[in-house]
């Protein structure tokens, strides 16, 4: 009797490894130029999975294109790879079927925003329980240095001569008004930091969406001052909607940290089963 | 002299209840046990447009559109001409008309038919009643026309019972009333209509779009992504609350992008996914059916064709995504398309895709079209199950790291379910090696181009690859909507003496070339019938050298169905 009780909970109680960063990593050796961003987003997301305390393959990293979506293969978690911007719906579509995985869902400004831009509004209408990680190095880096949608309106290149002309997208505030749960920015130069608000973002209920400055220094060497101008932010917003709104519209863009908190409900749960095929079939006599 | 089968149209203009009328009236026929088919005609509004509904009953299965009508009731005559085009009317089809909606229409009567003069409002309600109730002459004319059929009185009851019982005991009173009225009013008509006896078995009643969502739940689909699409909507409209019901979800995505990028996520943790869609929103997802094939993620992507390109005819048919369905996609991108025959196969067939996608972790395209789709037929019911089979997620025994695309052995390869410890995988859509890393050499990319080209060679259909029936020299091959016409067309031949084969092909790719080269054994002439312009089947069978070069094709666009007479008098 004693020993049937011992058998049951132990098979029942949850096993508690202990995970280090490296655990969390491929060891294929990454496309990234020397010294970009994306680096430190790596580090950072295998130093919060560590902490995190789930193994590798519990963990799905989804991804679209460009130099930022190819980190799923540099992670030994499961993956999925797959076209340009439609990594969020992937990610929800895996997430509503297994809501017992780790979803997290990594990409470029240009993938996110542009191309992916449907999808990011609509995902955090959804506000699935997942975690989405945005490297904005405000650039097309994979295809040499196009302007995004968060490059500022100046910036010149061969494509856009004299700059683009037009207002950068504030994806922060998209998400707020989107429904997101949970909005934050990062810095790719400080990982542990990165990595504090990714736990944050995978414990909080919902959607959380991480923007992460992530310097491109090959098509944007400017961006290597990104690490004197990036500052905590200072005002305290977390559960007011409008005023977090209010707060990363004014913002110069540089303020890190959680920015808005919200409790809105995910999209709801697969339900039990309450009928059975032939039931369903029975339905077709005239 | 009784009839094997009766083709009636019900129309009107919007609001009068056409679609209740040929509804109620197939009912009442399936549960007096005939066979029949009920197609249907709308104007362009989206609501409140004239419409007509085209059924045909019988002591045979029906799954052709007849060559003529044996009756055109008019519930009223307000635009109703516009559909005359699509309803063949000849000098012994009946008119039945009320004289209080006027004269018939000069785009009807110029076929000649009998005009029966009919009193369809009754004269013992009140205004107020009309008012509140409305006129319900469409029961009326369906009670009436089922009468003259030959169904009984508790069958019409019963059918119009079941199209409103949910609406309350009142509507559902004073409409069955009405019904009753007209099959009271049938004797005086005089007109001699009456059906030979039918075959009383258990019946299913049942559109195709439904029976294609039927084989998605039996073959164990538990997820859908979907936006909605004319002709293809009310399919996931059905499957929506029965999938919640056994367990699974439907995910209304954002646009046609997401749709099947839910479902790919969702199939890529296990679970058997789905997506529903018709030619337009099939365009917008060919880069992920590309990534599907490359990634070797199972798919089932079920298109309700509709006539193209662009928006086309969105209500209407057509049988022209079959090169999209074949082909489409950047690379090289063998995938499996199949199509069902009938009404009752897009059961079978569609659960049949299922088990396919998930053996061979490639995506399979259900090629259904909106005749088949939103055709309601009373069918046997479809106890044609395929055995399953089953996707192969068990990598115990690999190498480290894992080789989730192993080139070497068998081309289907394990891929083991998130969460499962030591075989972590990525599913890549880039050129990958075994191992699903990137890799660019030339090697490798012709490698994984093999590999997956090897599980599309070795895939075999067995018998599912397709029907034969009739015999003689001469075949007309057809595949969906198609081939109900062409049988019927070889029905009538052989009974003229003349013997024809059809060839229905359900497996359109890949060719099964050695079945069809079978089945074409002893043929001297061969037919391809399609409904599109250019001939996309026959051609296709041509490059894969599947008919001989003095193959004929029979190709031209929708909307209007191929009738049996059309296909008789080309192979005659």
């Amino acid at each position: 009797m004693t020993d049937t009780i011992t058998t049951a909970s132990a098979a029942t109680e949850p096993q508690h490894c202990v995970y280090d960063a490296k655990d969390f990593a491929s060891g294929a050796h990454p496309v990234w130029c020397p010294g970009c961003g994306d680096f430190g987003v790596l580090a950072g997301l295998e130093r919060a999975l560590a902490k995190y305390g789930r193994g590798p393959h519990e963990v799905v990293l989804v991804s679209g294109i460009g130099c930022s979506s190819r980190l799923p293969g540099y992670m030994s978690t499961y993956g999925f790879h797959g076209v340009h911007g439609r990594a969020l719906a992937a990610g929800t579509g895996l997430k509503l079927a297994r809501p017992d995985l780790e979803v997290i869902v990594v990409g470029g400004d240009g993938d996110g925003y542009s191309i992916g831009g449907n999808h990011f509004i609509h995902t955090c209408r959804r506000n699935p329980d997942m975690l989405y990680v945005v490297m904005d190095n405000r650039v097309y880096g994979m295809t040499k240095g196009q302007p995004s949608p968060t490059t500022e309106p100046d910036w010149d290149s061969d494509i856009a001569p004299g700059g683009i002309g037009l207002r950068p997208f504030n994806p922060l505030a998209v998400a707020i008004a989107a429904g997101a749960n949970y909005v934050a920015r990062g810095f790719s130069g400080d990982p542990n930091g990165l990595a504090e608000l990714i736990v944050d973002g995978l414990k909080w209920p919902g959607f959380a969406f991480i923007e992460v400055l992530s310097p491109c220094i090959t098509f944007r060497p400017e961006q290597r001052d990104w690490k004197k101008m990036v500052r905590p932010s200072t005002l305290s917003v977390e559960q007011d909607r409008a005023a977090a709104t209010a707060l990363v519209l004014a913002d110069d863009g540089f303020s890190l940290g959680v920015l808005y908190r919200g409790d809105r409900a995910s999209i709801a749960p697969a339900l039990p089963t309450e009928t059975t095929m032939g039931d369903v079939e029975r339905e077709f006599a005239p | 002299m009784s009839r094997r089968s009766i083709a009636v149209v019900f129309a009107g203009s919007g609001g009068s209840g056409a679609m209740t009328a040929g509804a109620v009236f197939l009912r009442a026929a399936a549960r007096a046990g005939y066979f029949g088919m009920m197609t249907q005609l709308f104007g362009a509004q989206v609501r409140g447009g004239e419409s007509a509904s085209l059924v045909q009953i019988g002591v045979d299965p029906i799954e052709a559109q007849p060559d003529r009508f044996d009756a055109f009731v008019a519930l009223d005559w307000d635009k109703v001409e516009q559909f005359a085009a699509e309803i063949p009317l000849d000098d012994t089809s009946l008119i039945i008309a009320d004289p209080a909606s006027g004269p018939v229409p000069p785009g009807i009567a110029k076929a000649k038919g009998r005009v029966v003069s009919l009193a369809m409002t009754g004269a013992g309600e009140s205004k107020l009643d009309r008012a509140l109730l409305g006129k319900r002459v469409n029961m009326f004319a369906a009670g009436c026309l089922a009468a003259l059929c030959g169904l009984p009185e508790q069958h019409i009851a019963g059918a119009v019972e079941a199209a409103f019982g949910s609406k309350g005991q009142d509507v559902a009173a004073a409409n069955t009333a009405r019904a009753l009225a007209g099959a009271q009013a049938a004797p005086a008509l005089a007109l001699d209509l009456k059906l030979a006896p039918p075959r009383h078995n258990e019946r299913w009643l049942i559109s195709g779009n439904q029976a294609v969502a039927l084989g998605a739940l039996r073959g164990g689909v538990r997820f859908v992504g979907c936006y909605p699409i004319t002709p293809a909507t009310d399919l996931v409209e059905w499957l929506a609350p029965h999938l919640i019901k056994l367990g699974g979800r439907l995910v209304l995505g954002e646009d046609e992008l997401a749709s099947i990028n839910l479902a790919l996520g969702a199939s890529y943790g296990g679970v058997p996914a789905m997506t529903v869609t018709s030619g337009p929103g099939f365009s917008l997802m060919v880069e992920s059916l590309g990534l599907a094939i490359a990634a070797e993620i199972p798919l089932v992507l079920v298109d309700v064709m509709r006539a193209g390109p662009s928006t086309g005819i969105a209500s209407k048919t057509e049988q022209s995504d079959v090169n999209l369905a074949i082909y489409g996609a950047h690379g090289d991108a063998p995938r499996v398309v199949l199509a069902p025959l009938s009404v009752a196969d897009c059961a079978a067939t569609t659960e049949y895709a299922v088990y396919v996608t998930e053996s061979l972790q490639v995506p399979v395209i259900v090629l259904s079209d909106q005749m088949l789709g939103q055709a309601t037929a009373v069918v046997d019911p479809v106890s044609d199950r395929p055995a399953p089979l089953k996707r192969k997620i068990n990598g115990a025994g690999a190498s480290q790291p894992f080789k989730r695309y192993a080139t070497s052995g068998d081309a289907i390869t394990p891929m083991p379910l998130p969460g499962t410890p030591d075989h972590e995988w990525v599913a890549e859509g880039l050129t990958h090696n075994e191992a699903g890393l990137p890799a660019s050499g030339a090697a490798m990319h012709a490698a994984q181009i093999h590999k997956r080209a090897r599980k599309i060679r070795e895939f075999d259909a067995g018998e599912r690859w397709g029907e034969v029936t009739g015999e003689g020299d001469t075949a007309i091959l057809a595949f969906g909507s198609t081939v109900g016409p062409a049988r019927e067309a070889a029905r009538r031949l052989a009974e003229a003496g003349r013997q024809v084969r059809v060839i229905a092909l359900r497996l359109l790719a890949p060719l099964p070339v050695k079945q069809l080269a079978q089945a074409l054994t002893g043929v001297r002439r061969i037919v391809v019938i399609e409904q599109n312009d250019t001939g996309q089947l026959y051609r296709h069978l041509l490059g894969n050298k599947a008919v001989p070069v003095d193959a004929e094709s029979v190709a031209r666009p929708g909307p209007l169905p191929f009738r049996p007479s059309e296909i008789v008098n080309y192979v005659a």
